[in-house]
């Protein structure tokens, strides 16, 4: 996945801008969190979905850790979601919200293992829609 | 009661949807319906992670960890890969025994190590930073510059056409870091502590990308076999699912296990 974001961003200049601005906008969701003590990943996540389309972000997460997931997108009036989901499928999230460009869900490992970030694009008045996920942890 | 029920569902319905769109999440999801890769490529955790949680489980002997030597550089591509990761997670170690001389040290060092491999610009303003911030002991800041190194270094040899020497970089600092892990869960054994060796995705992961390895000059590495064998070996060590205890003897075994792998990446005769 990261690999497709560097990819991505030599293979031409507007999808650079495009996956550019999705980063940022999940940059900003996230800062709310960094200003509560998360430290955010230098690693990005990100690309491009059509409508009601899903991308896993698979993690590893610990037990003991907080988390929150931050997604961005470039395209105006598109709504995405992110949810958290454990190994086994289940919702694992303690919560989770959406508001115009930015989204986020926050996970409370209850065990330690691989957890699933899910994002789906609900609705966007493109064809594709860009998006990037960031996480923080504490 | 039945009077209550729309009360309760309305609770139910608010407490899950998302303040502004209206949307649900479900319950559950079949994670079986996702690509393959989606769901097998897992986010390999930077070790400030790791070391968050130790934070919180007690206050072991760092300074008893660090290791005298950081290593012999042989100059061959896939072992300075090895060692440059061992270093960086060293790093972590020297930060938090609080030694900003070690720190400083590690700092040169990765500069040294990531000249190597070609991507020496890429670390220069982390290793200044890496050495001003522990000079002025603002370590939660040095934390996060050796994380930053490693996203760095292994950003610009992915951009080299380099990926598969840039997963050695994170395989190396995965092994020094589950060797300390090992060594201080085993000195003071909790479940909580040796849950965080949970990590079975993550080691499938780190198998099949050496298994796929299209460079047969370093799939065939003596380094590489060995960690392979290592790899394969902690597996079934860890449990099968989520929440199994880990016991202590595994505890030492996986220790014992990742102290040899990684002495043969810091002592390896030049080739």
């Amino acid at each position: 996945m990261k690999k497709s974001l560097i990819l991505l961003a030599l293979l031409a200049i507007p999808v650079y801008a495009y996956v550019n601005d999705a980063l940022s906008f999940a940059h900003e969701a996230a800062l709310p969190y960094v200003k509560k003590g998360f430290s955010v990943r230098e690693d990005a996540w990100g690309g491009d979905l059509g409508v009601k389309d899903q991308q896993a972000v698979t993690a590893q997460l610990f037990k003991g850790n907080e988390y929150w997931f931050c997604l961005g997108t470039d395209v105006r009036g598109a709504v995405l979601t992110i949810h958290i989901y454990d190994s086994k499928g289940k919702l694992a999230e303690a919560e989770s919200w959406q508001k115009g460009r930015f989204a986020g869900a926050r996970v409370v490992p209850a065990k330690t293992g691989t957890y699933y970030a899910i994002i789906t694009v609900e609705k966007s008045p493109e064809e594709r829609t860009g998006w990037a996920v960031v996480y923080a942890y504490k | 009661m039945t009077k209550n029920i729309p009360l309760i569902l309305a609770l139910i319905c608010l407490a899950r949807l998302s303040p502004c769109s209206g949307q649900t999440a479900p319950e559950s999801i079949d994670l079986s319906k996702f690509p393959g890769a989606e769901v097998e490529d897992v986010v390999v955790p930077v070790p400030s992670e790791i070391f968050s949680v130790l934070d919180k489980l007690g206050s072991p002997n760092w300074r008893s960890e660090l290791r005298g030597s950081l290593g012999k550089n042989t100059g061959n591509r896939a072992q300075v890969a090895l060692l440059l990761g061992t270093v960086i997670a060293e790093g972590f170690i020297a930060v938090e025994a609080e030694d900003s001389g070690k720190v400083q040290e590690i700092g040169r060092e990765v500069l040294v190590l990531a000249e190597a491999i070609n991507v020496r610009k890429a670390v220069i303003a982390r290793s200044k930073s890496i050495t001003e911030k522990a000079d002025a002991k603002e370590w939660k800041a040095v934390r996060k510059e050796f994380d930053g190194a490693l996203h760095d270094v292994r950003g610009a040899m992915e951009e080299l056409g380099d990926d598969e020497l840039a997963q050695l970089v994170s395989i190396g600092g995965w092994l020094r870091g589950t060797e300390v892990l090992t060594s201080i869960v085993s000195k003071n054994y909790t479940p909580d502590g040796a849950e965080l060796l949970y990590q079975p995705q993550l080691i499938d992961y780190f198998n099949r990308k050496l298994d796929s390895l299209k460079n047969t000059r370093l799939g065939k590495d003596d380094l590489v076999v060995k960690i392979r064998k290592t790899l394969a070996a902690i597996r079934p060590l860890i449990g099968k699912d989520d929440g199994t205890k880990i016991p202590p003897d595994a505890v030492q075994r996986i220790n014992k296990m990742t102290s040899e792998t990684v002495a043969a990446i810091t002592s390896r005769k030049e080739s």
